[in-house]
């Protein structure tokens, strides 16, 4: 059977366990416990190893997605998955004290798959306060890496439609830079 | 504020006189493409028959209408248009937040000029993706969102950008219309031909998005 990992990325409350549910086809595993930084971000419990749900296409191709912690204290987890990853969607939440930076800490770590353009970024619970806009994030994603445009959208991780986009979006975007990149590699 | 087509020039403030009943977006995306090219803070009111005033403020890049974008009257009737220079302690000419105004541009950029360039768009340009736009919040299709994909990796002309997300011409201007309305592609007279990739079926066969987009139901 086929498979594709789609890696969910982002600090703690970004919403990856939710996006992870609004798109799977199966109950989400998930491993949560206490959150004990309840100072960061109020929410009673937070992954601590990784989320898990699928999409089977028919009956023999799997999309596995995974949530990966965001607690930078479980990021041994991360190298695990990276290196099988097509792709990542990576959730910020608008209200963090720097969306920005968390942003930019998380590309970081995962350079290599968004250098080949397999990250889209998602911004969540931007209607709730008056944070950075699309813009800002474009700008310092392109600050990063000037021949990039990495899709970059306002998200509810709540409403699958918006999530299906996301997904799409990540998946047609590899493929088109693939399929570019091939076809300037054969001509030369 | 004048609001009746004939009593334009009555109204000192106003920029914009004689602004002619026309149907469809053309005139209107027009009108918007030069306010924001003039970089200098103004109000803008469109009158449009059944749907009611369409009150743009460009300063805090929103807008407010009765019409819902979901039910975008393509074919709307327009009598007026009018536009106020705003000062620097102007209040806002809508309640804000109001809508983000680029979901109308990309409306208005779709459904106008019927799918032939936009009148500011010189021939033999080839474009890019400055960044993309939010659409998770404008309603789109999967030919769009291919195309868009297309844009953020390479230069393409419109017709190149048609052969590769199999789309028709006229689909791939429009969508080039919204986005340069909108004001996040480059445009470039000299960028070198978009690589001619070819949809065999095979290529279409191993394609996880073609899959996915049917088992996601789109």
């Amino acid at each position: 059977m086929a498979e594709h990992v789609i890696l969910f990325a982002g600090p703690m409350g970004a919403g990856k366990s939710t996006a992870i549910q609004s798109l799977s086809d199966i109950d989400v595993v998930r491993t949560e416990a206490n959150n004990s930084e309840r100072h960061i971000v109020d929410k009673a419990t937070t992954t601590v190893a990784l989320d898990y749900g699928e999409i089977l296409i028919d009956g023999e191709e799997k999309v596995r997605l995974y949530g990966i912690p965001g607690q930078k204290r479980f990021d041994f987890m991360w190298g695990i998955l990276k290196t099988r990853a097509r792709g990542m969607v990576l959730l910020v939440n608008n209200d963090a004290p720097d969306p920005v930076a968390e942003m930019l800490y998380f590309i970081d770590e995962f350079r290599d798959l968004y250098d080949r353009g397999g990250v889209v970024v998602g911004i969540s619970r931007s209607d709730l306060v008056d944070g950075p806009t699309l813009a800002d994030f474009s700008d310092a994603l392109e600050r990063t890496n000037p021949d990039l445009v990495i899709p970059v959208f306002t998200v509810d991780p709540r409403e699958r439609d918006q999530m299906v986009d996301v997904l799409l979006t990540l998946v047609v975007n590899i493929e088109m830079r693939e399929a570019l990149g091939a076809t300037m590699a054969a001509a030369l | 504020m004048t609001i009746d087509a004939n009593h334009v020039a009555e109204e000192p403030a106003s920029v914009s006189v004689g602004f002619p009943v026309t149907v469809g977006w053309t005139h209107a995306a027009i009108a918007v493409y030069s306010v924001l090219r003039l970089n200098t803070p103004v109000n803008l009111t469109m009158l449009i028959e059944m749907h009611g005033p369409l009150l743009i403020d460009f300063r805090h890049h929103a807008f407010s209408w009765s019409t819902p974008l979901e039910l975008f009257p393509v074919d709307a009737v327009h009598t007026n248009l009018e536009t106020e220079p705003v000062g620097p302690d102007d209040p806002p000419y809508i309640e804000l937040p109001g809508q983000d105004l680029d979901g109308l541009l990309w409306e208005m950029g779709l459904n106008s000029f019927g799918g032939a360039a936009a009148y500011w768009l010189p021939p033999n340009e080839r474009y890019k993706l400055t960044r993309w736009p939010n659409i998770t919040r404008h309603a789109h299709n999967l030919g769009q969102m291919k195309m868009m994909a297309a844009l953020a990796n390479t230069y393409a002309s419109t017709t190149e950008l048609a052969a590769l997300a199999g789309v028709e011409e006229s689909e791939a201007q429009r969508l080039i219309n919204a986005l340069s309305l909108m004001r996040i592609i480059w445009r470039s007279a000299d960028a070198p031909a978009a690589p001619v990739v070819k949809e065999t079926a095979a290529a279409k066969r191993q394609s996880l998005f073609a899959r996915l987009r049917k088992r996601l139901g789109r």
